[in-house]
């Protein structure tokens, strides 16, 4: 019998996945497209971001853009990485379910 | 053993991966506006010309509604994310823009600006860069647009220099006025329907 895949607990919390998921499709984005596209609150977004920091998946950028501060966050390369392994590991996980 | 709560559960996690990464690709950036200034800028330009200011008519006119695309747009755009899409669009534009102005200044300040060859030169770069834009988007319409240019380039050609005007007036009028408002009418809609059918998670 092969052995399930675990599911990465940092990528799993679902604020986190469409976080990610979101990153996936730009170079880059600011905290408040972010939070308008999740629809999430600034301390959850804030903390939320800084998880996945933490885990290397995201790099934050502050700036000034016209005197106004923006955060900008980028996907990193092991954040891309760990996202396609989540992914496999999902399709994974539903494939057996539908065989069991 | 995956049972039913967590195959449901898995189920929406990969629902949720799909929904935001079509949210993220939709991300469009709105530019119909610049079609209609910068289709009345064309006339403005024009008419100035026509009521004897031929010299200060277009570089004035250009200068102005650059300035105003820049302010304006860097308004718009900040805040939105930065896409390889949107990076490709705005430089065939700029690169455009900054070749039709040095084309401009420069057969303005030699005296040879040719009224044939100044038209054509203008709508065949404005078909080029229609076209590519159209190509990168998959967007007919667009395509159309810059069949209308490449012909009013080729009748500025072959045609009298009434021919000429009257081509360049039309491309403008279809390409700029027209083209500009039925993209800010679909971009209305589209944000409408964004705005409708916001839905997202809220929590970790």
């Amino acid at each position: 019998m092969t052995e399930l895949p675990e599911l990465n607990p940092i990528i799993h919390g679902k604020l986190r996945l469409a976080l990610l998921s979101l990153l996936s499709t730009v170079e880059e984005a600011e905290f408040t497209w972010l939070r308008n596209k999740t629809s999430s609150t600034d301390g959850n977004l804030g903390a939320q971001m800084l998880k996945l920091e933490e885990a290397g998946y995201v790099a934050m950028e502050k700036k000034f853009v016209s005197r106004k501060p923006q955060t900008i966050y980028r996907m990193t390369e092991s954040g891309r990485r760990a996202l396609t392994e989540y992914v496999q590991a999902l399709k994974q996980l539903l494939g057996a379910a539908i065989e069991g | 053993m995956v049972d039913f709560n967590d195959r449901q559960e898995l189920n929406e996690r990969l629902s949720l991966i799909e929904n935001m990464i079509a949210e993220g690709r939709q991300t469009t950036q709105r530019w119909g506006w610049t079609f209609v200034l910068w289709g009345v800028a064309y006339y403005v330009a024009i008419v100035w010309a026509y009521l004897g200011n031929a010299a200060l008519a277009w570089p004035v006119t250009m200068v102005v509604a650059g300035i105003i695309t820049t302010l304006v747009a860097s308004r718009k755009g900040s805040g939105g994310p930065e896409t390889t899409l949107g990076r490709s669009m705005a430089s065939v534009w700029i690169s455009m823009g900054i070749s039709l102005f040095l084309f401009g200044i420069c057969a303005g300040l030699s005296g040879h600006a040719d009224q044939h060859v100044t038209i054509a030169v203008i709508a065949i770069m404005l078909g080029m860069a229609n076209a590519t834009s159209s190509l990168i988007l998959r967007w007919k319409v667009q395509f159309a647009c810059a069949v209308v240019w490449w012909a009013a380039g080729v009748v500025s050609l072959f045609g009298t220099v009434t021919q000429s005007s009257y081509a360049f007036l039309i491309a403008i009028f279809l390409c700029q006025i027209v083209f500009g408002t039925y993209m800010m009418i679909a971009e209305a809609r589209e944000a409408r329907q964004e705005r409708a059918g916001k839905e997202g998670p809220s929590h970790a």
